[in-house]
C-alpha cells in the first residue's frame, strides 16, 4: 500500500512537471510585421561590450518604437554564462528563445545546427545589404550559402606595444617573426622588470596568428568534412617559433603559462609588459585603466614569418533572429541596429569595428594611430576559425590551450602536443557530422 | 512499524458497538484506518512534493541522460537511448582512472582527515577558552566559514599567484624555490595542495562548531575519574572524549565526505583548472564533458558515478554508525 502511494506521488508529480515545459502556446503569432503595436521583442545584448550600454539601447529602442510601434526589452547577459544560457533556451523552442540576441561568430554554427536561427540571405540582399558586408564576418556566419543573422561589430588582435619603451631603447615594431624575437630578446635585456612578450599558455588566439602567419591552419575542410591540420609541419613550426619565445628565448616568464588575456591587460596595466597581441579595443580599455599609460602606446599588424601580414582572428558578434514569435519584427531591428547611424554609433561607444566595409574604412580613415594598423589587420588579414559546429567544443574543451600549456610545461613536444590536439579534434569533428 | 502499532490500538473502541451497533463500529474503524493512512502523507505532502521536484526529478532525468547520447535541438533536444555505453566509454578510458578517480579520491581523503583533525583541535581549544576569548576565536572562525567560496578560492590563488604572490615570494626568499622559474599552477600536487588548503579552511570551521556542541555535552566527571586514575591528556582524548561524541564524528565525516568528493568551484576556479587534464576532478570533468564537450551523456555518467560512490560511503558510515550503536548497549 505504502509502495503504492509513493509510486502515484511520484508519477503524478513528474508528469505535472513535465506539462510545466508546455503550457503556454504562442501567442503574437504572424501579424503584420510592421505593425508592432502592443508587441514586444525580446532582445539579449552581452554585458561588457559597451561600458555603459543602456543609453545607447534607450536610443536605438526609442527609434524602433516610433517605426514600428512594437516595444523592446533588452536582457543583458554574461560572456561567461551565454553559451549555457542560450542551450537551455533553444531547448525551450520558440517560447523562450529571445527575438534577436547578439551571438559571438564562434557560435553561430553550433546554434544554427539546432534549427534556432533564421536565414536571413534573402533578407538581407533584399536590403542591399550584402556586397558591403566585410568578407571574413559575413563568412562567419554563413553555413552552407546560409547567411544567419547580420554582422554588427567585430574586432581583431595586433601587437600592442609601449611606445616610450620602444624609443628608449631605439626598437621599431616588427615586421618578420626574426625581427620580432630580436626586438623582444633585447626589450628583454633592456627592461628586465618586464615582460618582452607574453606567451600567455591560457590565450587560445595569442597563438593562432603564429600558426597562420606560417601559412598553417587550425583545419582544414576537404569535401564538406573537417580535418584537422594543427600538426601540419608549418603549423607545428609557428607553434615551436611562439612557444620557444618562452622556453628558449625567456622573453616570456614561467607564470604566463597558465595566463589568460585578462592577466596580460592586468599586467600591462601595472606597466610590466613591453609589447604583447591584444586587440583593437585593448589600448582604450588599458588607458582607461591606467591614465598613465596615455600617449605611450602604439599598435601594428602582427607580421607573418617573413613578413606581410599574419592572419589574426576577426572575431565579432552577429544580431540574429531566432525562430520566436516575432520574426519579422525581429529582423527589422537587427537591420536598425546593425546599419548606419547606430551601428556607427556602437562601434564608437565600444572601440570596436562595424560589420560594414564602409563603416570599417570611415574609422581607418580617422588616421588615429591607434586605430589603423587594427583597421588593416582586419581588412587584410582577418582569418576565421573553422566554420564547423564542432569547433565551438573545440573552443570550449581548450584543445589548442591545452595543447600550448602542455608544451609549455615541458610534458610534450610540440609535434607531441601537436599530434595529441589534432587527434582531439578530429573526434569532435567526426561526432558532430 | 506504524502500522504494527495502529493495528493492535484499532479494536479498542470496539468495546462499544454493544450500544451504538455493529455497522456504526464498522465505520468508525474504517474512518481511523483510513486517517492513520492518509494523515501522515498528507502532512508530508508538501515536503515530498518539494523534494521529489528539487530532487527526485532531476536525479531521474541525469540517470535517463547517462544512458542517452544526447543532442540539442530547438524545441527540445533529441536523445537516442545507447544502453550503457556511456558508462563503458567512461570507464574504459585512461584519463578518467588516471586523473579524475585519483585526484578525486585523494584529495577527498586528504580534505575530510585534515578537515577533521583540524576542526577537532579548534573545537578542543574553544573547549578551554573562557567566554570572552571563546566568542573571539568563534567569530574568527565563522569569518572563514561565512566566506563564499569563490571569494575564497580567488584569494589562494592571489597568494599562490606564481612569481608575484606572497607564498611563492616567501618561498623564494627562503631558498626553497626560485620563483621566476616555478608555477605551482601547472603542477598537480601544488595544485591540489592548493586547493586543500582552501577546502580545509573554508570547511574547518563547521567541524569545529559541530564537535564543540558534543563536547559540551560530556560529563566533567569521566574526565576528572580518568585523571584519578592517572590518565594523561592523550588517554583521556582516546578513551572518554572520541567514544563519547562518536556519533557527532560520524555526522561530521559522512557529511565531510559528501561535501569533498564533490568540490567543485575551488578547483575550477583555479588556473588552468580546466585546460590541463591532470588536473581535473569528478566535479569539473563532468561539467566540462556536458557543458563544454556538449557530451551530455558522458558528463551524467560520471555524475551517476559520483552518486554511487556517494551512496556507497554513506551506506557503509551509517553502518558502522548503527552496529556501534548496538554494541553500546
Amino acid at each position: 500500500m505504502r509502495k503504492i502511494v509513493i509510486g502515484a506521488v511520484a508519477v503524478a508529480m513528474t508528469m505535472g512537471l513535465a506539462a510545466c515545459g508546455s503550457d503556454d502556446d504562442g501567442k503574437d503569432k504572424g501579424g503584420d510585421a510592421l505593425d508592432g503595436k502592443g508587441k514586444t521583442l525580446k532582445v539579449w545584448i552581452m554585458e561588457g561590450t559597451n561600458p555603459d550600454a543602456k543609453p545607447f539601447f534607450k536610443e536605438l529602442n526609442a527609434a524602433f518604437e516610433k517605426k514600428t510601434g512594437a516595444k523592446v526589452k533588452v536582457e543583458y547577459q554574461q560572456w561567461a554564462t551565454a553559451q549555457k544560457k542560450f542551450t537551455t533556451a533553444i531547448e525551450g523552442g520558440a517560447d523562450q528563445v529571445p527575438d534577436v540576441a547578439e551571438v559571438g561568430t564562434t557560435w553561430v554554427p553550433q546554434f544554427a545546427k539546432t534549427g534556432a536561427l533564421v536565414d536571413v540571405t534573402g533578407d538581407v540582399k533584399k536590403a542591399g545589404l550584402d556586397s558591403d558586408l566585410v568578407e571574413g564576418l559575413k563568412d562567419a556566419g554563413t553555413l552552407d550559402g546560409k547567411q544567419y543573422g547580420m554582422p554588427w561589430y567585430a574586432g581583431v588582435r595586433s601587437i600592442v606595444y609601449r611606445k616610450d619603451i620602444f624609443e628608449k631603447h631605439h626598437l621599431k615594431a616588427p615586421t618578420t617573426w626574426k625581427e620580432l624575437r630580436d626586438t623582444a630578446i633585447a626589450l628583454k635585456k633592456a627592461e628586465p622588470g618586464m615582460t618582452a612578450f607574453p606567451v600567455a599558455g591560457g590565450a587560445e588566439m595569442f597563438t593562432a596568428p603564429f600558426v597562420w602567419g606560417n601559412g598553417g591552419q587550425l583545419a582544414v575542410e576537404e569535401g564538406g568534412k573537417w580535418k584537422s591540420a594543427i600538426n601540419s609541419p608549418e603549423a607545428v613550426e609557428g607553434l615551436k617559433f611562439y612557444t620557444d619565445l618562452a622556453l628558449k628565448d625567456k622573453v616570456s616568464p614561467v607564470k604566463a603559462t597558465t595566463w589568460l588575456e585578462t592577466d596580460v591587460a592586468a599586467e600591462f596595466t601595472k606597466g610590466k609588459v613591453a609589447m604583447t597581441i591584444g586587440g583593437n579595443w585593448t589600448p582604450k580599455a588599458l588607458m582607461a585603466e591606467a591614465p598613465e599609460l596615455e600617449g605611450k602606446l602604439a599598435a601594428a599588424p602582427i607580421p607573418g614569418k617573413d613578413g606581410g601580414l599574419a592572419k589574426s582572428f576577426l572575431g565579432g558578434s552577429y544580431l540574429s533572429t531566432f525562430n520566436g514569435h516575432n520574426k519579422e519584427l525581429a529582423w527589422e531591428y537587427v537591420k536598425l541596429a546593425t546599419t548606419g547611424e547606430f551601428a556607427t554609433k556602437w562601434a564608437e561607444q565600444t572601440n570596436y569595428f562595424p560589420g560594414t566595409n564602409s563603416g570599417v574604412q570611415a574609422m581607418a580613415d580617422k588616421k588615429d594611430p591607434l586605430v589603423e594598423p587594427f583597421a588593416k589587420q582586419m581588412i587584410e588579414g582577418g582569418a576565421t576559425v573553422p566554420k564547423s559546429p564542432a569547433y565551438g567544443e573545440i573552443q570550449a574543451t581548450k584543445v589548442i590551450v591545452k595543447m600550448v600549456q602542455s608544451i609549455l610545461k615541458g610534458d610534450m613536444s610540440v609535434q607531441e602536443a601537436a599530434d595529441k590536439a589534432a587527434e582531439e579534434m578530429d573526434a569532435a569533428f567526426a561526432k558532430s557530422e | 512499524m506504524e502500522e504494527t502499532l495502529t493495528a493492535p490500538a484499532a479494536p479498542a473502541p470496539s468495546k462499544e458497538p454493544a450500544r451504538s451497533g455493529r455497522t456504526e463500529s464498522e465505520k468508525a474503524l474504517r474512518k481511523k484506518r483510513r486517517v492513520a493512512i492518509t494523515r501522515p502523507w498528507t502532512l508530508l505532502a508538501p515536503s515530498l512534493v518539494v523534494l521529489a521536484g528539487l530532487l527526485l526529478w532531476p536525479l531521474i532525468q541525469v540517470g535517463k541522460l547517462s544512458l542517452q547520447s544526447y543532442e540539442v535541438k530547438f524545441g527540445g533536444g533529441v536523445g537516442t537511448w545507447t544502453g550503457f555505453d556511456n558508462y563503458r566509454a567512461l570507464l574504459s578510458q585512461d584519463e578518467f582512472w588516471k586523473y579524475v578517480v585519483a585526484n578525486t579520491v585523494f584529495f577527498a581523503v586528504a580534505c575530510v582527515v585534515l578537515t577533521i583533525v583540524l576542526g577537532t583541535l579548534v573545537a578542543l581549544l574553544l573547549n578551554r577558552l573562557g567566554t570572552v576569548w571563546r566568542l573571539i576565536c568563534g567569530s574568527a572562525i565563522m569569518a572563514a566559514w561565512a566566506m563564499p567560496a569563490v571569494t575564497g578560492t580567488q584569494v589562494w590563488v592571489w597568494i599562490f599567484a606564481p612569481e608575484d604572490g606572497i607564498a611563492p615570494k616567501l618561498a623564494g626568499s627562503l631558498g626553497l624555490i626560485d620563483p621566476a622559474t616555478t608555477n605551482w599552477f601547472t603542477e598537480r600536487l601544488p595544485f591540489y595542495a592548493i586547493a586543500t588548503l582552501n577546502v580545509v579552511h573554508h570547511g574547518f570551521p563547521f567541524v569545529a562548531i559541530t564537535v564543540l556542541a558534543g563536547l559540551v555535552t560530556i560529563p566533567k566527571e569521566l574526565y576528572e575519574a580518568g585523571m584519578i586514575d592517572g590518565a594523561n591528556a592523550w588517554q583521556r582524548f582516546w578513551k572518554i572524549t572520541v567514544p563519547a561524541i562518536r556519533p557527532v564524528f560520524m555526522v561530521v565525516g559522512i557529511l565531510s565526505t559528501i561535501w569533498d568528493f564533490k568540490v567543485f568551484t575551488q578547483i575550477f576556479m583555479m588556473p588552468g583548472a580546466d585546460s590541463q587534464e591532470e588536473m581535473l576532478n569528478i566535479g569539473t570533468y563532468s561539467y566540462l564533458k556536458a557543458f563544454a564537450a556538449d557530451d551530455y551523456g558522458t558528463g551524467a555518467a560520471s555524475a551517476v558515478i559520483l552518486t554511487l560512490i556517494l551512496l556507497i560511503i554513506t551506506l557503509v558510515y551509517i553502518r558502522t554508525l548503527f552496529k556501534q550503536g548496538e554494541e553500546d548497549l
